[in-house]
């Protein structure tokens, strides 16, 4: 019972962690906190699951062209609603991502609907028992697939010219510009980046749960917030750990406790963990500037 | 409205502007507009006869206590918070509890639900205080997140999902304010004091210390203000008209339920604080108008209705960054930080 709530927990967590990225990179660099990532990655989702559930696309077709909608979208709402207060303070981009996501919102509800649809199974049901635990298909792919996304990714901010580009932008943006690193290309591509794989952790999290509804996206942008914040906000690697921990943390909650309790459990947790790190767990002290 | 603020060349403000909080700035117009404001709205429900405009503006009666609470904690030391409904519903319940169950009168229970959410800021304030930035934003929404949870499994206590309902009127000295007549006057009346108190400890050595800490903390702390001291204080207050809110609403609706709390009108009141301008108090009585205006003008095409709202927030920022109210000082002086 413990392992497999663990493996639940793990998987979960994988999908969390692909949403998280997107959401702790635009932090690290432009210090948002991007309320309309999670609208962002569901509009995507969306637009892959009419693609693939009513014209019977093929899924990676259908999650690849969804990935294109939601990287745009999230470049688009960059150049709109953020660019122009790029200097402004922090509060005010916050509140017109708010106001992105508000409008995002009502697009998927006048595309979509409020209610809740079902997400046709991606995988066929077949469980694989090992060890005696039961693992289902979905929940090992989600698994080795977001292990490689994830490592792909890695491997792209470390080797790729804009990737390098991209971790210079988290450092210091004034000197990159010097560098001769286009500053506003770089940052929509890092919109996008994290529209796209926000919109894969959508397609999953859907998928392994069977049903697509537009709050998920709200619901997205806060457990993207809760990982990021567990882990240390910005803090790539963090992300991943806090996406675990939450991960964990809810579905052990869920099956021991009750699943009402989830979010109450995680987010006491969250402020316990608040209280003796107050930078999150791999969370680096910075010195103060006068 | 325009004082002159001296900048030297590093962008810093030369020497305190006389009023840092921009309103009343010039004492006797400023007098003279609040005054005619004041007068107008005392006639207004006179000409109105409306009983659909009339609730508006009682909700934005309430809505304006809570952005005017909100706007000092987020205005005047720059903490976001984003739990502010969880004490608006802890006035609430207070209220709900003490009048349907308990019989109590209205006044003095107002008094109490201010000082018990007073209370609870204030406890939430001590690791609020200790975390730093965008942390604070989270545990100020779990915070929100988890009352809102508690309230609804509290069956005996709070009446779970359903809430409180058959909450009585309030009397006083026998007269019972029923009508919507009435509580536009109840509204106007703790919109007023809520108003006038924070506008008082804005302009007093309190509210210098606290603008201080916006401005750079480690420069305040320097200046030998406990930081940690005033960014408890400010929560608290700032929180504790939340419950006034709270308690007005109790009696308003005469029921009240946990969906009544959920982060959303969090949200609603953060963004009345910010496009209404953050640390100008008479911009969240306008961001708080702004938005429930909007809100119910647009009812009829129901499902455009975040479109329309999200649209205003942002055609709003991209057009005045320091909100409708906001000054352009605070705005300056928070360009050397990006």
């Amino acid at each position: 019972m413990f392992f497999q709530q663990l493996i639940n927990g793990v998987s979960l967590g994988a999908i969390y962690s692909l949403i998280t990225i997107g959401y702790s990179m635009v932090y690290g660099i432009m210090k948002l906190m991007n309320f309309a990532h999670g609208d962002v990655y569901m509009f995507g989702a969306f637009v892959s699951f009419t693609l693939f559930a009513t014209y019977k696309m093929n899924i990676l077709l259908a999650a690849l062209l969804g990935m294109l909608v939601g990287g745009l979208l999230a470049a688009i709402v960059e150049i709109f609603a953020y660019r122009r207060l790029r200097n402004e303070n922090r509060a005010i981009s916050m509140i017109t991502a708010l106001g992105a996501a508000y409008i995002i919102q009502n697009g998927e509800e006048i595309f979509w609907g409020v209610e809740l649809q079902r997400f046709p199974s991606v995988f066929s049901s077949d469980t694989i028992h090992f060890l005696g635990l039961a693992v289902s298909t979905v929940q090992l792919f989600t698994l080795v697939f977001s292990v490689l996304l994830l490592i792909a990714f890695n491997m792209f901010l470390n080797y790729n010219k804009t990737g390098k580009a991209i971790l210079c932008l988290a450092q210091d943006i004034p000197t990159t510009s010097l560098m001769g690193v286009p500053i506003n290309r770089t940052i929509s591509i890092v919109y996008a980046l994290g529209g796209m794989l926000g919109v894969v952790g959508g397609i999953l999290y859907a998928s392994a749960y069977n049903v697509i509804t537009i709050t998920m996206g709200f619901s997205g942008t806060i457990a993207a917030f809760t990982a990021a914040v567990f882990g240390g906000i910005g803090n790539l690697t963090g992300a991943i750990l806090g996406s675990l921990i939450l991960g964990i943390v809810q579905s052990m909650v869920g099956a021991y406790i009750s699943t009402s309790f989830r979010d109450v459990v995680s987010f006491s947790l969250l402020i316990l963990i608040l209280m003796v790190r107050p930078r999150g767990i791999l969370g680096e002290k910075t010195v103060e500037k006068v | 409205m325009s004082t002159k603020i001296l900048v030297n060349e590093k962008g810093l403000p030369e020497t305190l502007p006389a009023n840092e909080t921009g309103y009343l700035s010039n004492k006797r117009t400023g007098i003279l507009i609040y005054a005619s404001l004041f007068a107008v709205s005392l006639f207004l429900p006179v000409m109105i006869t409306n009983e659909y405009i009339l609730r508006i503006i009682i909700m934005v009666w309430i809505y304006s206590i809570l952005a005017l609470g909100l706007n000092f904690i987020v205005g005047f030391t720059g903490l976001l918070s984003f739990g502010h409904a969880a004490f608006y519903g802890i006035g609430s319940y207070v209220t709900a509890i003490l009048m349907a169950q308990y019989g109590f009168n209205f006044f003095p229970v107002l008094a109490v639900s201010w000082g018990v959410t007073f209370i609870f800021g204030f406890l939430l304030g001590l690791p609020v205080v200790r975390i730093r930035g965008d942390y604070l934003v989270l545990v100020t929404l779990a915070f929100g997140e988890i009352f809102r949870l508690v309230m609804q499994g509290w069956q005996s206590l709070a009446g779970g999902q359903m809430g409180i309902v058959g909450i009585p009127p309030p009397s006083i000295f026998g007269f019972r304010i029923i009508s919507n007549f009435h509580f536009y006057y109840l509204g106007l009346a703790l919109t007023v004091f809520t108003f006038a108190v924070l506008g008082f400890l804005a302009n007093s050595k309190i509210g210098r210390a606290m603008i201080a800490i916006r401005e750079d903390e480690l420069a305040a702390s320097a200046m030998g203000i406990n930081t940690a001291f005033y960014k408890l204080l400010n929560f608290a207050i700032g929180t504790g008209f939340a419950g006034i809110a709270g308690s007005f609403l109790a009696v308003y609706l005469s029921a009240i339920a946990p969906s009544n709390f959920t982060l959303g009108e969090s949200v609603l009141m953060i963004v009345m604080v910010i496009v209404g301008g953050m640390g100008s108090l008479p911009g969240s009585i306008v961001g708080a108008a702004v938005l429930l205006f909007a809100t119910e003008l647009f009812r009829s095409v129901y499902q455009y209705r975040l479109l329309i709202i999200g649209l205003i927030m942002v055609v709003v920022l991209l057009w005045r960054p320091q909100g409708i109210m906001g000054l352009e000082a605070w705005q300056r002086s928070k360009k050397k930080r990006s």
